[in-house]
């Protein structure tokens, strides 16, 4: 650890800082519980998938501040035993008033992995600052990465605000998703779109910097109600799942997969091709956690076909 | 163009929003003919929501980048005015939406360039020929309104009435709704687009943001689907 006066802070980590947002200005007061960057507030994680010298896909390096935690690949996939597997995990229960976090999972050439977390990401009940998480995500060329974590549940006057860079070697495939809950439904009377502001924002770009999309999303429910025809109409939950990958592998899962509005599972999908040939973009809007995810999974199923020629396998019944 | 005075510059900012300025706004409806399709819009209550949803997502995306371009024009920075269009082409998430705009663009671009002498669009113009810029419909309203003396706020003005207009034409056609309908749902709105001025003025080029998931999953319908009295 390192002190800066008398503050103790997390050490050798970036400094994660989203002060200059014009859409957190009003949430930058200091915490009166523990600090912002205070140790155990600060979270990182590195992830690096290489292959080992017999071609074997391992996770080669890993480096972890409390409270995100992530421990040995497991090769557990049974559609794909060979595929490294890794939960990410927090110590710390939800997300707290003033913490930081950043994950950086880099995927060398040719090698590939999936990532997700053991539970859903709760967003705790915040006062006085925000959450703040920054991800960079970057594949190198061959490389085939699958992030597919659980869901986000935002409580009441929650802020958070995540920055996610992929860097993709136009010969990588990354199936990054997200899938947002509208808040803890059966808590007390039930919480729904009682957050103060989720702000995500997803960026795309090739190893030599050339940027090819943004998508930044903004839900303020106080200020615009996202529950009107248009922004989420008369659904609750939403997912966005984001494929940047070689034309002939996306123009292959964009030609199979079917968008529609399903009445028996009470969804709605979505796809579309992002800019500058970078991939396509996925949306699933729903009522109920279980139909969303299976959609968020068959499509990323598709992906996995068309670049391993093998699917994802059976969901586990506990998750 | 001659100096613009303030008289001729109404004139040209009312021709420039009209609907009968050929740049092609009748043939797009903003997802209204899948929204219609699927039962979403169905009379002028839903419609009035739909309408409102699509201007909120223009604002903070064609209008930040119409507001940057105008800005640029004035300024004479060429680069500017190209990031703000490259920036809103890479914002913007929906297939069928970055070609109304790249089509409504290119022909404002050549529109203007045979009304009046400018060398700044007359050089978008022909990097948009050569695919050098995308060429996005409101950085051509940006440009063309500032070389016609239209102040910024009229600007955004106009881009509000553009987009809020274009789903409402299109929907004397498709949904059972009447002038009156229309009518009274632009006049309405008028105060809605004023409150996403103030806010999108303050706005750089990275803070553009939208989230409709709704209509981005209607608009991919269409994408995918076989409706096509219009292009969208």
């Amino acid at each position: 650890m390192e002190k800066f006066g008398d503050r103790l802070m997390t050490a050798a980590v970036p400094e994660v800082d989203f002060s200059k947002a014009f859409e957190m200005q009003p949430f930058l007061r200091e915490p009166d519980q523990m600090y912002v960057g205070a140790p155990g507030k600060h979270g990182y994680l590195k992830l690096r998938f290489a292959l080992d010298k017999d071609g074997k896909s391992i996770l080669r390096e890993i480096d972890r501040r409390v409270p995100l935690i992530a421990q040995q690949e497991l090769y557990f996939d049974e559609e794909m035993p060979e595929m490294p597997c890794l939960y990410i995990l927090s110590s710390g229960g939800p997300n707290v008033d003033g913490d930081r976090y950043q994950q950086d999972v880099i995927v060398e050439k040719d090698a590939y992995g999936w990532i997700s977390t053991g539970a859903a990401t709760k967003l705790a009940e915040m006062k006085f600052n925000y959450s703040g998480m920054v991800q960079n995500i970057t594949l190198h060329e061959g490389a085939y990465l699958e992030f597919l974590p659980e869901p986000v549940f935002p409580c009441r006057n929650t802020r958070f605000i995540c920055d996610t860079r992929l860097t993709v070697d136009p010969t990588a495939t990354v199936v990054y998703s997200e899938i947002y809950q509208p808040g803890r439904k059966y808590y007390k009377d039930g919480e729904m779109f009682d957050y103060d502001i989720l702000s995500v924002h997803s960026h795309g770009h090739r190893p030599d910097g050339t940027p090819l999309f943004n998508e930044k999303f903004i839900i303020e429910p106080a200020k615009q109600n996202p529950r009107v025809l248009g922004i989420m109409g008369r659904y609750e939950i939403f997912a966005n799942v984001i494929v940047m990958a070689p034309k002939e592998i996306f123009e292959k899962v964009y030609a199979e997969t079917t968008p529609g509005i399903d009445k028996k599972n009470d969804i709605a999908t979505g796809i579309t091709t992002l800019p500058n040939d970078a991939g396509l973009l996925f949306k699933v809007l729903g009522n109920k956690t279980a139909p969303v995810k299976k959609a968020v999974r068959d499509f990323a199923s598709k992906v996995r076909m068309a670049v391993k020629g093998k699917p994802l396998p059976e969901e586990f019944p506990w998750r | 163009m001659s100096t613009p005075t303030d008289f001729t510059s109404v004139m040209h900012l009312l021709q420039f929003t009209d609907s009968t300025f050929p740049v092609g706004t009748f043939s797009f409806s903003n997802g209204l003919e899948t929204a219609a399709y699927e039962n979403i819009v169905t009379d002028a209550a839903t419609l009035r929501e739909f309408v409102e949803a699509v201007a909120l997502q223009a604002a903070f995306t064609d209008g930040i980048a119409a507001l940057h371009a105008h800005r640029a024009y004035l300024a004479g920075d060429y680069e500017a005015a190209t990031e703000a269009d490259r920036a809103l082409f890479r914002f913007k998430m929906n297939a069928e939406a970055r070609l109304m705009l790249q089509r409504m663009g290119k022909k404002l671009a050549e529109l203007a360039s045979h009304l009046f002498e400018s060398e700044l669009i007359s050089r978008w113009l022909e990097d948009i020929r050569t695919e050098a810029v995308p060429g996005t419909f409101p950085v051509g309203q940006g440009l063309a309104y500032a070389a016609a003396g239209v102040s910024e706020r009229d600007l955004f003005c106009a881009h509000q009435y553009g987009v809020i207009n274009m789903v409402l034409s299109a929907a004397l056609r498709i949904v059972r709704v009447s002038h009156y309908d229309t009518q009274k749902i632009l006049f309405d709105l008028a105060a809605q687009a004023e409150k996403h001025y103030e806010q999108a003025a303050k706005m750089e080029l990275k803070d553009m943001n939208a989230f409709v998931p709704q209509l981005d999953i209607i608009a991919s319908l269409h994408e995918k689907g076989n409706m096509r009295m219009f292009m969208n």
